[in-house]
């Protein structure tokens, strides 16, 4: 293995970027214990700025900077009082608000007065210093990143270390309740910690866009973040020396492995690689302080086990259904060739959601790599989209993937939350870039290749098989086939619901140690709840091969996978027609106002934060009320005289009257009553 | 699995935290049928030793037989396969689940149905899901939990989540259960409703009991045997009488003045052996109970 000294040196500059980016990580995540996911884009923001600051305005440079360093540190503030309502709920919840609140970011970035006319022009460096070292030009933005980064890192290092805010950030990520009682502000604290971070992430994006045309472009890159993600947790999320020196080891490496090997998906694969270990080596670090975040309750009024509690209420709640299922049935016969393709990607999208429904919303676990799972479904239609019939794909497809998922949970075992949704983000970005990009593999220690994916991954024609002898051919055929696989999903999604599979996911979610105790297999239900949710997907993943027929890597790129968390979030997690709602909005509201990235992480991002700050239930919560309404309106109109005596006392109030209310004095008996029935 | 009661054996028992020695050395020997009180100072390595029996932590040395079978090396959600069914002091349950769900998962515990099965609605499968349910609606039947039966566990009150957590043990049919500290966090007017219904879980649900409990009448009233753990080792054991009266004992938890033993609100004993004479049904075979520290 070559390693030129110039290669060192290029890997010292980008890991410079990904130690600014893990240390802002790290800020947040010791004051707040959150994984903040807007911490790339809240700097992007401000480089952006700057840009329409000098080329738009015509500001000096050092003005601009400063206007832009401002914006952004005004942003990190701004953002930790918009999320600070959401603090006290459960963690991953946060990282999906922040999620959301990078989309919003990115729609901020386009508005009229901070996107530059000009995008195309070279970002503003005020050196012009530049040296060659091996034959390769260090160019002017390389030179200040060498030297600006370590002098931001020292300057944030004496801050923690001397000033007041810097001790009580470390009384935070030590205790933050005892450190309030003692007298730390600690929601000053949070918001300065936040605008700190504001201000590293801006000092990030502006010293990495010159180097790269698409930072401006680019919405939010998974990659970027999961290298500053890996120096960070090898700094196990707290220590910000070491989370700084990994960020500059990460970029020394990966510049190291990029010089050596030619392909980029063995890179990638590496480089996995080396986030999975780092998760599992520092997984006992990390779970120091992390006990009360577990045991706080995952969702509050939830809707996951929510059940109608009347007859009448119940009656409502399924005309609603028949009546809007038997609307959506014939709306192929009246809309368009493009409108019935979006209805049939509205229901496989729906399909997805329904699968991370049981995953994250009843199992707990989350995945932003969903969309991978997708990817191999999709894969195995492209194989054998042609030979078997697809009666026997689905289930197939479904069954592989399942195997695949359960691979994926494996690390679940080990490492929760949080860093479980890095891992799966990192496998999504894997799959994409190192998986089905590749066509064969040569394995590494037989030195067999191994032919595994499509001969032309970037875009492989899929034709569509027939169903039963129907055709499928015609997009409405299509939209029918998808809307039954839709219900189908949804039937089977109930009957776990309601028979047994969802309570013991749900219980070992929400208390291991008392599942266990009452036999529940731990282990083996986390597993499952893998494995259904992988079934799931994978034969949604056929079907939206076959939707669009044709396979395309680009189309399971991670951002669909963030999309279908923001598509459960919105709908209500753990809710099924919350899933399907989800889908509903995020996939179908686009469609109408043009589907550009901007009305994409319109509708997600502001979705995502209104919902989980205001309207925790989310849609189902909406469409639950809705029902209980309709229900009181059909009471009072069935309740006037004359009407009564149809009903037959349809309509009776909740709650079972005659029980006794002292339980515990009553329960007294009990015990006896319980011995004379064995 | 065998029925009746089980006979729970510890031996030599070492559980140690960083440097610090939770349990030094616990033996004890519980003989089928009875009911020994665990009783000590904070932090004197009751719970922790539940936390062994249970698996719950992993023992530095030593053993933990059931019926002569060796579990030590058993996962949690193994043990229920020898009858070993224990609860916890915080009693969360599962905040998330109805009290309806929450039984039932007790019962899916015990008859596990294959997913395949279940998703597909397998004449056996539903045949399963009927008999549970109505296993479950007698249990919530007899201890009164109808009118919550709906409730969410986050939305219980802590004495309602007790019930429910005793529930919970009547359906996994124990026959060595670890009760941990019972009546932690309930009013003292339902503690004290508690302790029949803790006495008639001991007599119906016919198993050994070990309990851990701060409140000492209640311990001396319920068990056929007492042990005293000090810092990690057993100080005392012996019948609540002879533990009354061993000046360690009293050293170690029961404090200088025995007539804290009489103070326990209006249906408070005159001496716990007396007590016992009162017709206590557990104790009216005499041979049954019986504990021996080693």
């Amino acid at each position: 293995m070559a390693i030129p000294g110039f290669v060192l040196v290029q890997g010292v500059v980008v890991g410079l970027n990904y130690g600014l980016l893990a240390l802002g990580l790290v800020l947040v995540y010791k004051t707040n214990r959150i994984l903040n996911f807007a911490q790339g884009q809240l700097g992007v923001v401000a480089a952006v700025f700057l840009v329409k600051c000098t080329q738009g305005f015509h500001f000096d440079y050092w003005f601009s900077l400063v206007l832009a360093i401002g914006l952004a540190a005004a942003m990190g503030g701004l953002s930790e009082l918009v999320l600070r309502r959401l603090f006290n709920r459960p963690r991953v919840l946060v990282m999906v608000a922040t999620i959301g609140l990078s989309q919003v970011l990115y729609v901020f970035t386009a508005l009229p007065f901070i996107l530059p006319k000009n995008l195309s022009r070279p970002f503003p460096v005020p050196i012009h210093l530049s040296f060659t070292m091996g034959g390769f030009v260090f160019s002017p933005g390389e030179v200040l990143t060498l030297i600006v980064a370590p002098v931001v890192a020292l300057a944030l290092a004496a801050f923690v270390r001397f000033s007041p805010w810097g001790l009580a950030m470390r009384a935070m990520s030590e205790n933050a309740d005892s450190a309030r009682l003692s007298g730390v502000w600690v929601r000053r604290t949070s918001t300065v910690a936040w605008t700190l971070a504001g201000v590293l992430s801006a000092f990030t994006a502006i010293l990495a866009s010159p180097g790269q045309t698409s930072v401006l472009t680019q919405p939010l890159s998974p990659d970027l973040l999961l290298f500053a993600l890996t120096a960070a947790l090898v700094g196990a999320m707290v220590n910000l020396t070491v989370a700084f020196v990994s960020g500059i080891a990460v970029g020394v490496i990966y510049e190291i492995l990029a010089w050596n090997i030619t392909s980029t998906a063995s890179v990638q694969t590496i480089m996995f690689g080396i986030l999975l270990a780092v998760l599992l080596v520092r997984v006992s670090a990390l779970r120091k302080g992390s006990r009360s975040e577990e045991r706080s309750t995952w969702l509050q009024g939830s809707a996951a086990m929510r059940r109608a509690t009347t007859a009448l209420r119940a009656r409502v709640g399924a005309t609603g259904v028949v009546v809007t299922l038997v609307v959506v049935a014939l709306l192929p016969f009246v809309l368009s060739v493009g409108k019935s393709y979006l209805l049939s990607q509205i229901c496989l999208y729906g399909v997805v959601a329904l699968s991370l429904t049981v995953l994250t919303g009843w199992a707990g676990q989350v995945s932003l790599g969903q969309f991978g799972l997708v990817a191999i479904g999709a894969v195995m239609a492209a194989h054998l989209g042609g030979s078997i019939p697809l009666l026997l794909l689905l289930p197939f497809a479904g069954a592989v993937t399942a195997v695949v998922a359960v691979v994926v949970g494996l690390p679940a075992l080990r490492v929760r939350g949080l860093y479980l949704a890095v891992s799966t983000l990192a496998f999504a970005l894997w799959i994409q870039v190192s998986v089905v990009a590749t066509t064969c593999w040569t394995v590494p220690l037989l030195g067999k290749r191994l032919c595994t994916g499509l001969p032309n991954p970037s875009s492989t024609l899929i034709s569509r098989p027939s169903f039963f002898g129907l055709s499928l051919d015609t997009t409405r055929a299509f939209a029918w086939f998808a809307l039954g696989v839709l219900v189908v999903s949804v039937l089977m999604v109930r009957v776990w619901r309601d028979r047994g599979v969802a309570r013991r996911l749900v219980a070992v979610r929400d208390n291991e140690q008392t599942a266990a105790a009452l036999g529940i297999p731990v282990v083996r239900t986390k597993l499952l709840a893998f494995a259904l949710s992988g079934f799931m997907a994978g034969y949604a993943g056929v079907c939206l091969a076959l939707a669009s027929e044709r396979f395309n890597t680009n189309t399971f790129d991670p951002t669909y996978s963030i999309l279908v968390v923001s598509m459960v979030v919105i709908g209500g997690l753990g809710s099924i027609p919350g899933a399907v709602l989800g889908a509903v909005y995020l996939v179908g509201l686009p469609a109408i106002f043009g589907t550009t990235s901007t009305i994409q992480f319109l509708t997600s991002g502001f979705g995502l934060l209104v919902f989980l700050l205001y309207l925790p239930g989310g849609l189902s919560e909406v469409m639950h009320r809705l029902g209980d309404v309709t229900t009181d309106g059909v009471r009072w109109l069935l309740e006037r005289p004359g009407v009564r005596s149809h009903l037959g006392g349809g309509g009776e109030g909740p709650g079972e009257p005659g029980e006794p209310v002292a339980v515990l004095a009553g329960a007294g008996e009990a015990p006896a009553a319980a011995g004379e029935g064995r | 699995m065998t029925a009746g009661p089980a006979l729970l054996e510890i031996e030599d028992v070492l559980v140690t935290f960083g440097g610090v020695r939770a349990v030094d050395g616990v033996s004890m020997r519980v003989e089928p049928g009875s009911v020994v009180g665990l009783i000590g100072p904070n932090g004197s390595g009751k719970t922790t030793t539940l936390d062994a029996v249970s698996g719950n932590v992993r023992l530095q040395s030593g053993s933990v037989r059931i019926d002569g079978e060796e579990v030590t090396d058993y996962l949690p959600e193994e043990r229920i396969s020898v009858g070993l069914v224990r609860s916890f002091q915080d009693c969360r349950l599962f905040p998330e689940l109805s009290v309806e769900d929450i039984l039932m998962v007790c019962e899916d515990a015990r008859h596990p149905v294959g997913v395949v099965s279940s998703t597909l609605q397998a004449p056996w499968a539903r045949r399963s899901e009927r008999r549970k349910r109505q296993e479950v609606d007698r249990v919530i039947d007899s201890f009164s939990l109808g009118r919550f039966r709906h409730h969410r566990a986050a939305e219980l009150s802590t004495g309602t989540r007790r019930v429910v957590d005793l529930a919970s043990i009547v359906l996994a049919k124990p026959r060595l259960l670890l009760l941990d500290e019972p009546t932690a966090g309930i009013a003292q007017r339902e503690a004290e409703a508690f302790v029949p219904l803790l006495r008639r879980l001991r007599d119906v649900a016919d198993c050994t009991i070990l309990l851990v409990e701060h409140d000492v009448p209640m311990v001396f009233e319920l068990c056929s045997h007492v042990v005293v753990l000090e810092t990690g080792k057993v100080v005392s054991s012996g019948t609540p009488d002879e533990v009354s009266r061993d000046p360690r004992a009293l050293a170690a938890y029961l404090g200088a003045s025995a007539e804290a033993l009489n103070v326990t609100g209006p249906t408070g004993a005159s001496t716990p052996s007396g007590k016992e004479r009162e017709g206590d049904r557990g104790e009216s075979d005499g041979g049954r109970g019986g504990a021996g520290a080693g």
